[in-house]
């Protein structure tokens, strides 16, 4: 019941006065059984003799001296904070070509991390920590598509592989909430829950987001194309020039670092059912999603 | 019983003097020294409060009367015009999602009822969730702090008695037994009974108490018993215009003027003196229990900024950086 609605009611009732105020009844505690009621004389529920009549029980979980279950399992240091550390389940370059030659994926679209998800192919679970994809290295001689992918982890390999074919790889880092709006955005449009504003890596992360070597998202412009090109060298093969390509647009378009989604802003709520996107009005809500 | 055991052989005499049954122990000194510590305490932490009130008010009195700054209604009888007809409350802490209450701003000065504004009162103060549970903690607080329970019954050891077997173990054809001390005997002792001055303090915790007095504020102003004006000055210290005032105002049998300061003007307190229904308090002073008891409040402008001032701040605060410091852990009290 609403506080105006109880103070209205109250206007009718007669005056608080000091005969007139009781504890709430959710408030006020049994009394102690005593156990002297019918049936409960001479041994007082406790039945006859031993530990159970005489309060001698042991104590929660003894075993008559053996080692007790809670105690034989030692403690182990290399899984120290496990529960706490970031997990980027891993997708192969096999697995991608695979999907992208079945028609899961468009390579002709920037891939992100929603359309790996929507494949199905992919299980990502943020409840257990994990953080976004880890694109790994397994089948990058046959990978054969130049692409467009948006990833929260490479190594130096990958981003070769990509980068050869002609294709963009960038590294950016999503927080849990906008990794839960990301999975599925129309389970969470229909939530009707504000699109989240992405919050920056934490402590340990920034330097890897940072580095041109791994296209960070926080990283220098120039500085990424210097590095393409020190790869290319490294690894030996002819840096493609993209001014040239057909998608150039596409490899142009970059989300802000507190945007989500492409085309949307943070604090809009997408209306599915009426097709209409509200934005806030209030100056606190849009000084909040604009810093 | 002028002189009052102070040292515990004392007192084991004395207990011997007055005889075996259940009786009180009256005014027993020292017998507590946990509550005594713990009142004082909270005298101290209320006395220095009351002393910064006091020395203020007394520079202002010493003042003579010409150059006292006059009250709303002598500056609203020289020109009406001078006194806006509605004036607006500055607030702290204002709340986004809910309007503000308003409250006729009265006098003391007429007998009869003159509006001299319309004033903003804040609705996490006046307007809170109406919950009587939370009265009901602060009355029981408030009853139970102060209370020592000195009832004593002896334990065997207490009984003076002989440890002299009481018959033969065998042969009588009763139960087996020792000395009279013991439970089973009618002149025995009683086992687990009230044992000696026991002090039932507690504190309530600051968010309950706060709330409580928002809670009491909020239920005086929905029943229409909160009034407040503007100062206690009133033009003579006759107790029947008192009883005038509050009779063609409907303010019922009983009420509560709290003011600012705890030095109050001349006429009020002689007028005041006889009815002990109508009482003039401090803010400082300010309870749940009073509110309650007397049926209309009436606050000062003053005392009504006091209050708002100090229940938002109180509300508003959390206490988790000075958590353990030592100086937090009294503050309460």
């Amino acid at each position: 019941m609403g506080i105006e609605k109880a103070l209205r009611m109250v206007k009718d009732l007669p005056r608080v006065a000091l005969n007139n105020i009781k504890n709430s009844p959710m408030d006020q505690k049994k009394p102690h059984n005593l156990r002297r009621g019918w049936g409960k004389n001479k041994t007082h529920g406790r039945g006859h003799k031993g530990q159970g009549q005489r309060m001698t029980l042991p104590k929660l979980g003894f075993e008559t001296g053996q080692k007790p279950f809670y105690q034989l399992m030692p403690q182990e240091k290399y899984y120290e904070g496990h529960h706490l550390k970031r997990q980027y389940p891993p997708l192969s370059l096999l697995k991608l070509q695979r999907m992208i030659d079945l028609g899961c994926v468009d390579p002709n679209e920037v891939i992100d991390i929603t359309s790996i998800c929507m494949t199905g192919h992919y299980n990502l679970n943020v409840h257990q920590r994990h953080y976004g994809v880890n694109l790994t290295e397994d089948g990058a001689e046959k990978f054969a598509t130049p692409i467009i992918i948006e990833v929260q982890w490479a190594s130096e390999l990958t981003i070769a592989t990509i980068e050869k074919l002609g294709g963009v790889i960038m590294t950016r880092f999503y927080d849990p909430l906008s990794l839960i709006a990301l999975k599925d955005p129309e389970m969470y449009f229909k939530t009707g829950k504000p699109i989240p504003k992405c919050k920056l890596p934490p402590t340990d992360a920034v330097e890897y987001y940072s580095d041109p070597k791994n296209r960070g998202y926080l990283a220098d412009p120039d500085k990424i194309a210097e590095e393409r090109v020190a790869l290319s060298q490294k690894y030996g093969y002819e840096l493609p020039d993209l001014s040239q390509s057909d998608k150039l647009s596409l490899m142009l378009k970059r989300k802000d670092p507190r945007q989500i989604f492409f085309g949307l802003q943070p604090g809009w709520i997408v209306n599915l059912v009426d097709k209409k996107i509200l934005k806030p009005k209030a100056e606190y809500l849009q000084e909040y999603y604009n810093s | 019983m002028s002189n009052y055991p102070k040292f515990s052989y004392e007192l084991t005499h004395f207990k011997k003097m007055l005889g075996q049954t259940c009786r009180r122990i009256n005014k027993c000194l020292n017998a507590c020294p946990r509550i005594e510590f713990k009142r004082n305490l909270w005298r101290s932490s209320l006395c220095q409060q009351k002393i910064d009130i006091t020395l203020k008010y007394t520079d202002e009195a010493n003042a003579s009367k010409d150059n006292r700054e006059p009250t709303l209604y002598e500056k609203f009888l020289q020109n009406p015009k001078s006194v806006p007809l509605i004036t607006s409350r500055k607030m702290e802490y204002p709340n986004k999602y809910r309007p503000p209450r308003q409250a006729w701003l009265e006098t003391l000065s007429t007998a009869e009822d003159h509006k001299l504004g319309m004033l903003d009162l804040h609705p996490d103060v006046f307007a809170v969730h109406p919950r009587l549970d939370i009265l009901y903690h602060n009355l029981r607080w408030q009853e139970f702090y102060k209370k020592i329970d000195y009832n004593w019954t002896p334990s065997r050891g207490d009984l003076d008695v002989t440890h002299r077997k009481q018959m033969p173990q065998k042969r009588s054809g009763r139960a087996r037994n020792r000395n009279r001390s013991s439970v089973m005997f009618r002149t025995g002792a009683k086992p687990l009974g009230p044992r000696g001055p026991r002090a039932l303090f507690y504190m309530l915790p600051k968010h309950y108490r706060v709330q409580g007095l928002c809670t009491a504020l909020s239920f005086k102003y929905a029943q229409n018993n909160l009034h407040i004006v503007d100062s206690l000055e009133i033009p003579t210290d006759d107790p029947e215009y008192i009883q005038d005032l509050v009779d063609t105002r409907f303010w019922g049998f009983s009420a509560l003027f709290v003011d600012d300061t705890d030095y109050m003007p001349e006429n009020i307190t002689y007028a005041l003196a006889d009815y002990p229904h109508y009482n003039l308090l401090p803010v400082y002073g300010l309870n749940v229990r009073d509110m309650l008891k007397h049926e209309t409040l009436i606050l000062t402008l003053a005392a009504l900024e006091r209050i708002e001032q100090r229940l938002l701040y109180h509300s508003n605060r959390s206490r988790s950086s000075s958590k353990f410091s030592m100086e937090s852990r009294y503050d309460q009290y």
